[in-house]
């Protein structure tokens, strides 16, 4: 399938913490692209509200436990949130928010299984193709975001990085002219970068 | 939240959104990726979206030829996607790019919605720059409150009136009644004079408490409608270097103002006042020297406060004339003075020296006059005041430039007859005098004597000359983005040198200044009303641009430099700059045309 006609889902969690089995989803940040065009105005941003509260991490995301106890819990949005994501899931270090994501759906009854896109692991591809290996650090989001020359205007907020992550994409398939779907995803396979020192 | 948001909120016009048309404009909003080369709209369609730049750059073509260049912040395929017309461009993208595409829809509904934001652009699509630069400098200028305050505001009471018949003593009685300094003298509601604590010492000597107010007042009055800035009020008063003006309601007097009341408001600027006063009294040349040199700082501090061009260069010219008046009466017997007159050439004789002052003068001589040793002491006096020497020596301590009028007549001539490369520069430098001291008539014989030597040939050397350089598209071409545009070579002297070759054409070389001429021109018939006032506008713009850019230096002690670099300006700037140079562009197309410079000289 040509890329132009793909669709993806850029997407970006907070979470109480690493831990797949233990931690909640706090909040999730989605950015829908058909093809390479980042439909901003599909924009999508959600507290959730977490069976438990690690108050650490809350206070990292700058998230406050008012507006969480406010906020739906997973299983009322799981219906739209499904819906909200079609396609192919991007994002950095997309592996762990997708473990965290089929958690919660499976909690909820639903069976949740979509393609990856780790935009770091399309950077190593690419730095593969052009003889350039780049290290743990380069990959991060961060990083990727400076030598992609996109301001960092508000890091760590979820739709914010989800955002990031979907132009630094377009910009790694632009210019690299890369056309087809399977042909990225196969490559991918072969490239596994992604430990939780990317997370944050 | 999201960072195309951010983006917009940092950028002229769409810094004036609220937040609610901020996230209409983000919630109706696409990002896209074009590769160099490729297309992203075509000529003749109709565009479904705003684009504004990201990243990269954008050339729009008509045809093969390359229009417009646009880059980060800036904005394209407006027109098209708010009038749902077919483009008259194609879009290209020449690098990888990537475009914000805002629905036309979400963004017609703001710009309906948003006053401020629908001005941005609708001024710039009927080029009216000036209200267009204003409302980049709102903030700035209601600091300044010079521009922005009317004068009315500066009225506190009610106008106190008497009659020319009046006695002194009945008028100093009303004076007194009311507490003030001064009564108008009116004529039925007509003011025919003012009558101040200043004029009693001329009562106190020649009359009594029993004369005519209407032999001691001062007259004419010196009247500003209430709706006239301060800024005005202050010209005028040093125009007229009187200390009350008259505020009228249309008809009727509303109120006296003082110079005082005027300085008040004028802060720092008053200090150039202040500065002209000391101009007047100086009684040597250190002096003047130092009133020269404040009044640059001063001026500076005013043009980056966001005064205007035309408003600044009129208040400089009368400081200007003052010192060279003061220095020629030094070094002139007072009786001479009917039989020669000193000339300003160049952009002095044009009125528009502001920063960037040097001598460009010349002297007509009558019978008699100042020998060349004169002229030279007066060069070298203003040399030491802090004017320095015209570097090509147009000056009237230069034998070529020191003429009787008959010489001067038959320069012109042999100018006109042989348009010479030199002769064209001899011109273009020559067509532009002004009077500063002396007997003016002789200059007006003079121009009554070019106006008959005039030969087409000549006109046609010079719109030839004037459409020589033509600005380079998208202002910093595609590869020269890093070097920077000079201002005056593709902005101020085409328009400069072009109105000339008109004004020469319609035999009307009384009007020296640049702005007068294109309104005379534009009065006469000459000129199309659209094409004057984008002509306006464009000059304008153009001179403001380059006199903030030599503010700055002057403040920071640089040199002044007419280059001005892209990443120096805002995109507003950017916006209207390259706007003005199409302006520039087509009076060049125009010129050429109408003198017949197309069919080759």
């Amino acid at each position: 399938m040509l890329l132009s006609e793909a669709s993806f889902v850029s997407v970006d969690l907070e979470t109480t913490g690493l831990d797949v089995r233990r931690d909640d989803i706090i909040a999730i940040a989605l950015v829908p692209m058909d093809g390479l065009k980042i439909r901003v105005r599909h924009a999508y941003y959600t507290l959730v509200k977490p069976r438990k509260y690690r108050l650490q991490t809350m206070k990292y995301h700058g998230i406050d436990l008012e507006s969480l106890q406010e906020a739906p819990p997973f299983e009322e949005i799981a219906q739209d949130l499904l819906a909200r994501c079609q396609g192919i899931l991007l994002g950095h270090c997309v592996h762990i928010d997708y473990q965290f994501l089929r958690r919660a759906f499976k909690a909820a009854g639903i069976r949740f299984e979509r393609d990856l896109v780790d935009i770091a692991e399309v950077e190593k591809w690419i730095g593969q193709k052009t003889s350039h290996r780049p290290n743990c650090d380069e990959l991060s989001l961060d990083a990727l975001i400076r030598r992609y020359g996109l301001k960092e205007h508000y890091r760590h907020h979820a739709l914010a990085d989800a955002f990031f992550a979907a132009q630094i994409f377009q910009i790694q398939m632009t210019r690299h002219g890369i056309p087809d779907v399977h042909h990225l995803l196969n490559q991918l396979r072969n490239q596994k970068v992604c430990d939780t020192p990317f997370l944050f | 939240m999201i960072p195309p948001k951010e983006f917009l909120r940092r950028i002229k016009p769409f810094s004036f959104l609220r937040e609610e048309h901020l996230n209409a404009l983000t919630g109706s909003l696409d990002v896209a990726m074009y590769g160099a080369g490729e297309v992203l709209f075509s000529k003749d369609e109709v565009c479904p979206f705003v684009f504004l730049v990201f990243s990269g750059l954008v050339g729009l073509y008509d045809g093969d030829e390359l229009v417009d260049l646009v880059s980060k912040g800036e904005i394209f395929g407006l027109l098209s996607a708010l009038h749902r017309t077919p483009s008259y461009y194609e879009a290209r993208a020449l690098e990888d790019t990537i475009c914000y595409l805002i629905d036309a829809e979400a963004f017609e509904k703001v710009y309906q919605a948003h006053s401020a934001f629908a001005s941005f652009f609708s001024t710039f699509i009927e080029r009216r720059f000036r209200s267009f630069a204003r409302l980049a400098r709102q903030e700035e200028s209601m600091q300044d409150g010079a521009t922005t305050v009317l004068v009315e505001s500066l009225v506190g009471k009610a106008p106190v009136t008497c009659a020319p018949g009046n006695s002194v003593r009945e008028a100093v009685s009303i004076m007194d009644a009311h507490g003030v300094g001064s009564v108008v003298v009116v004529e039925g509601e007509k003011p025919v004079g003012i009558l101040t604590n200043r004029d009693m010492r001329r009562v106190l000597v020649h009359g009594s408490p029993e004369s005519f107010v209407k032999d001691f007042m001062s007259t004419p009055v010196i009247t500003l409608d209430r709706q006239a800035s301060v800024l005005e009020a202050y010209t005028t008063l040093l125009r007229t270097g009187i200390d009350h003006l008259v505020v009228m309601d249309r008809d009727r007097v509303y109120g006296v103002v003082t110079s005082k009341d005027v300085l008040a408001q004028m802060e720092p600027s008053s200090s150039i006042l202040a500065i002209y006063r000391k101009v007047l009294k100086a009684v040597d040349l250190d002096e003047l020297k130092s009133a020269f040199h404040a009044i640059r700082v001063a001026v500076s501090e005013m043009a980056l406060k966001g005064v205007h061009f035309y408003q600044l260069s009129q208040m400089i010219t009368s400081v200007y004339d003052t010192v060279v008046i003061r220095v020629l009466q030094k070094h002139t017997d007072p009786h001479e003075a009917k039989n020669f007159v000193w000339i300003h050439t160049g952009s002095s004789g044009r009125k528009e020296q502001i920063l960037t002052t040097d001598q460009d003068s010349a002297i007509i001589c009558g019978t008699a006059g100042p020998c060349l040793d004169a002229a030279e002491a007066v060069t070298h006096s203003l040399e030491s005041v802090g004017i320095p020497r015209c570097p090509a020596n147009y000056m009237a301590s230069n034998p070529r430039w020191h003429l009787s009028f008959d010489q001067w007549k038959e320069n012109f001539r042999q100018w006109f007859l042989e348009p010479t490369p030199d002769h064209v520069r001899y011109l273009t430098v020559f067509l532009d005098m002004r009077a500063v001291y002396g007997n003016g008539q002789l200059l007006g014989r003079l121009l009554n004597a070019i106006h008959e030597s005039v030969t087409n040939q000549a006109v046609r050397f010079l719109a030839y000359d004037a459409a020589l350089h033509e600005p380079p598209i998208g202002i910093f071409g595609i590869k020269h983005r890093d070097r920077g545009l000079d201002l005056k070579k593709y902005g101020i002297y085409p328009i400069a040198n072009g109105i000339r070759v008109m004004i020469l054409a319609n035999r009307m070389l009384s009007v020296t200044n640049t702005r007068e001429r294109i309104e005379a021109l534009r009065d006469a018939g000459a000129l199309g009303k659209d094409t004057a006032g984008d002509l306006l506008e464009a000059y304008a713009f153009l001179q403001d641009l380059r006199l903030r850019q030599q503010a700055r230096a002057v403040k920071q002690g640089r040199s002044e430099a007419n280059l001005i670099m892209a990443d120096q300006l805002d995109k507003m700037d950017l916006l209207v700059l390259k706007e003005s140079l199409k302006v520039v562009a087509s009076f060049q197309k125009n010129l050429k045309a109408r003198y017949g410079v197309d069919r080759g000289l």
